[in-house]
């Protein structure tokens, strides 16, 4: 089912948190609403699910007006952060909740509740109550208790959040693998990036309220809208260079030398303020032109090595390599930039 | 080591014990004690005194003790001794007329009045009025009725004086009856009161009360703290204080508010007789509007108690969990019923069993409106120990009763208190502790 935001806004008493904001999530698509901290993310999946009352705008599923449907009627499933289980009932029963109150007949539910929690993997576990599980459990349980009515859309609002690196990984090809075999449309709420990329069709990124870019996790990463959008994508994250055009194809980085500009940006005049990115794969591995500098900081990661390298006039750019133990701390090296990668902004942050 | 430790252990928690001992454990003891005996106002609760009166004496009668000693101990004799003579002379009897006394009938006895006056006669200096002598008289009397002896062995002597032929099982039955203080008489009190028809009355009133304002408290306690739930957050706050205000004030004047608000032309009477309706003294006036009244007295202060434990708990639930049931299609009631109640239960139980042990001993307010009537109609048992034991109109306060009727009320609490502690108990073994050691 297509999901559609038109205008949506939302203010708590006289704080305008989300201002006439469009979204459009096509019919099973998956997709992530990427955010920092505090950005309105949760506040449009509560709006989307009926909890929050939308204060303009209108929220569409498919061609149908929700916006005044109470969260009862609109048929979605939820997953909240912290699972909101409900620990009086055990799991089989949490799980048919949503059958029940719907008045379902008891071999129906018997036989949703079986079904779900064999796509789940927590068929041995409908006995036991919410407190007798582990997070990763209970996070199954929670996900199959939302989706168990087939709902037309699914919500997840930062449903990894509270597991630990393995088990996050464990569940983040689970939901996606899920999701895929439904062919539900979802809805996934996150602060983290590699959740987003790894497991959504097309990330909205958000902030302050508002989303930035909608793009495939690809696109994204490599053609980012602004620079906030290049800040927040990519781990170890892009090192971001002040300056201007040289008029000659050029960047000059302020009080210091230049560095080559992509190819496209050649005509561009000179005098023009400039931001310039540099993401660490770009500085390195291959390139035309040659930056030398010393080797001011080493990170091993096990399969890949961090490097800053200080440039003569103190510009440090990172460096990502496969780990590699020829150079270390106050070597001088020269390595290639790939300067038709780099990313450049003008003065207002925009992408040029 | 060991026996320092467990000392040093003493030493800590010997002020608990004692505060235990002398706040908890001493009032239980006292009241059992007292259960036991007849203490009230007549005996006192210190010790007493020989005495023998006229309805001692009927009774003993009645007892079939020979009636010739009976009417021995029931007569007058006068005797003309020592004692009678400094006795009559503080009555202000004239010396003179004392001297021939003394000096004439010293050491002898008069069987009546009448002898004893024609003596006197015979005196030289006998008073002229026959008042004077008859009140001269007066201080030579002896006599066993009303007189108070203060030990059982004075008693015995004086019986044996004045019926000399009383066989000795005779007197002692005597003596012991004419025991003016308390005595201990086993299970006495708990007899009189299973032999006493209003007893059962007094039960059922006691546990209808209980069981209808415990009905009440947790009702109202649970509608006010959920509805308070639903309340946006100003309003709450509001409602709350409203609701304390029974249990936050005096409860003489809440009681005066009561009165004045179901008396004749109170609130409600004149508002019943506006509307046609049957206007009287709602609180004593009828048996249910009396019930009524006392029910929603004692409903209306225990409500807030419920209320406020209910909303934290209520607090206490998450509120994604209550999001969650709603985007899975509960309605209020259906969340409520499936999601709020079921984790409310142990703050249900404990205000039922808490409130339960409370209102068994409560009767502060019954007795401030009703006063368990009209009639005893309203008389629950707390009430009634309270009346016998310190309030009695006719002024003889019957502590052993009393105590025994408390006792009674701290064996059912106590039983009850370990039931509930069980359920709680039991609990807590179902759910295994989280934190293990
Ligand atoms: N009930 C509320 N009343 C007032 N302000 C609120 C309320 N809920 C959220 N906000 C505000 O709205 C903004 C967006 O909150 P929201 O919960 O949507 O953030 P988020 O993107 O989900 O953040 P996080 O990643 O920390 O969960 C925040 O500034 C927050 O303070
Ligand atoms: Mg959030």
């Amino acid at each position: 089912m297509q999901v559609t935001l038109k205008d949506f806004t939302k203010t708590f008493d006289d704080m305008t948190v989300i201002d006439k904001m469009n979204l459009t999530v096509e019919d099973g698509e998956m997709l992530a609403l990427l955010g920092p901290s505090g950005c309105g993310k949760s506040t449009t999946l509560f709006a989307i699910c009926g909890i929050h009352r939308i204060n303009g705008g209108q929220i569409l599923f498919g061609t149908r007006d929700v916006s005044n449907v109470p969260s009862q009627k609109r048929n979605v499933g939820v997953v909240f952060q912290n699972y909101a289980l409900y620990p009086h009932l055990t799991v089989s029963e949490n799980i048919a909740f949503p059958l029940s109150v719907r008045g379902d007949d008891k071999a129906k539910i018997e036989r949703e509740v079986r079904a779900i929690a064999e796509l789940t993997h927590i068929e041995e576990l409908l006995a036991r109550r919410p407190a007798q599980l582990s997070g990763g459990q209970q996070q199954r349980v929670a996900l199959a208790r939302a989706l168990v009515r087939k709902p037309d859309v699914l919500l997840l609002d930062e449903p990894l959040a509270n597991l630990d690196a393995k088990l996050r990984l464990e569940m983040r090809s689970e939901i996606r693998r899920i999701q895929l075999e439904t062919g539900i449309t979802a809805i996934l709420v996150t602060h983290d990036q590699v959740e987003a990329m790894s497991m959504c069709d097309r990330i909205a990124i958000m902030n302050k309220g508002e989303i930035l870019q909608i793009a495939t996790p690809t696109d994204m990463y490599r053609a980012p809208v602004n620079k906030f959008v290049a800040g927040f994508l990519g781990n170890p994250p892009i090192v971001m260079l002040e300056g201007k055009a040289s008029g000659d194809g050029r960047f000059i980085v302020n009080g210091g030398a230049g560095l080559p500009l992509p190819s496209r940006l050649a005509n561009i005049p000179g005098d023009t303020p400039l931001s310039l990115g540099v993401r660490p794969e770009h500085f390195g591995a291959a390139g035309a032109s040659q930056v030398s500098g010393t080797i001011t900081f080493v990170e091993p990661q096990g399969r890949e090595t961090l490097f800053d390298v200080t440039l003569a006039d103190g510009v440090v750019l990172r460096s990502i390599q496969p780990a590699r133990e020829d150079v270390a701390l106050g070597h001088k090296v020269a390595w290639p930039l790939d300067a038709e990668k780099l990313l450049a902004f003008d003065a207002t942050g925009q992408a040029v | 080591m060991r026996t320092r430790t467990s000392l040093l252990g003493l030493g800590f928690v010997s002020p608990a014990l004692a505060l235990l001992f002398a706040f908890f454990l001493m009032p239980v003891v006292l009241t059992t004690v007292f259960a036991f005996t007849n203490m009230s106002t007549a005996t006192g609760i210190t010790g007493g005194s020989h005495v023998i009166t006229g309805n001692l004496l009927r009774d003993l009668g009645n007892a079939g003790i020979d009636n010739d000693v009976i009417t021995a101990l029931g007569e007058a004799s006068f005797s003309v001794t020592s004692e009678t003579l400094a006795a009559a002379a503080d009555a202000g009897v004239e010396p003179r007329f004392l001297g021939e006394i003394e000096a004439r009938l010293m050491g002898q006895n008069f069987e009546d009045a009448r002898s004893f006056e024609s003596a006197l006669k015979s005196l030289p200096s006998r008073p002229t009025r026959i008042r004077e002598l008859k009140l001269a008289t007066e201080p030579f009397e002896r006599s066993i009725l009303n007189t108070r002896y203060a030990s059982r062995a004075d008693m015995e002597a004086a019986i044996t004086s004045m019926a000399p032929d009383a066989p000795a099982e005779t007197i002692s039955t005597i003596a012991e009856a004419s025991y003016t203080g308390w005595r201990w008489i086993d299970g006495g009190n708990f007899q009189t009161l299973l032999d006493r028809p209003e007893t059962i009355r007094i039960v059922l009133n006691t546990v209808f009360y209980v069981a209808a304002t415990l009905a009440f408290n947790v009702f109202v306690g649970l509608f006010l703290a959920i509805t308070t739930f639903y309340l946006p957050k100003t309003g709450a706050g509001f409602f709350s204080v409203l609701w304390l205000l029974p249990r936050i004030t005096p409860v003489v004047l809440y009681a005066v508010m009561w009165k004045w608000f179901t008396w004749d032309n109170g609130f409600l009477y004149v508002i019943a007789e506006q509307l046609g309706l049957p206007a009287f003294n709602y609180m004593k006036g009828s048996v249910p509007t009396a019930w009524a009244t006392i029910i929603l007295v004692n409903g209306f202060v225990g409500a807030s108690f419920g209320m406020i434990l209910f909303s934290g708990a209520l607090r206490a639930i998450p509120i994604q969990q209550l999001w969650a049931s709603e985007v899975d299609g509960a309605s209020r009631w259906q969340q409520i019923r499936q999601i709020i109640l079921p984790q409310l239960r142990w703050p249900i139980l404990f205000v039922t069993s808490y409130q339960t042990l409370s209102l068994l001993s409560s009767y502060e307010q019954i007795w401030l409106t009703t006063n368990g009537g009209p009639g005893s109609t309203t008389t629950v048992w707390a009430l009634e120990a309270f009346n016998t034991a310190l309030n009695n109109y006719t002024g003889n306060l019957e502590y052993g009763m009393g105590a025994a009727m408390a006792l009674i009320l701290v064996a059912v609490g106590l039983v009850l208190s370990i039931l509930y502690l069980r359920m709680f108990r039991f609990d807590e073994l179902v759910n295994k502790p989280r934190i293990e050691f």
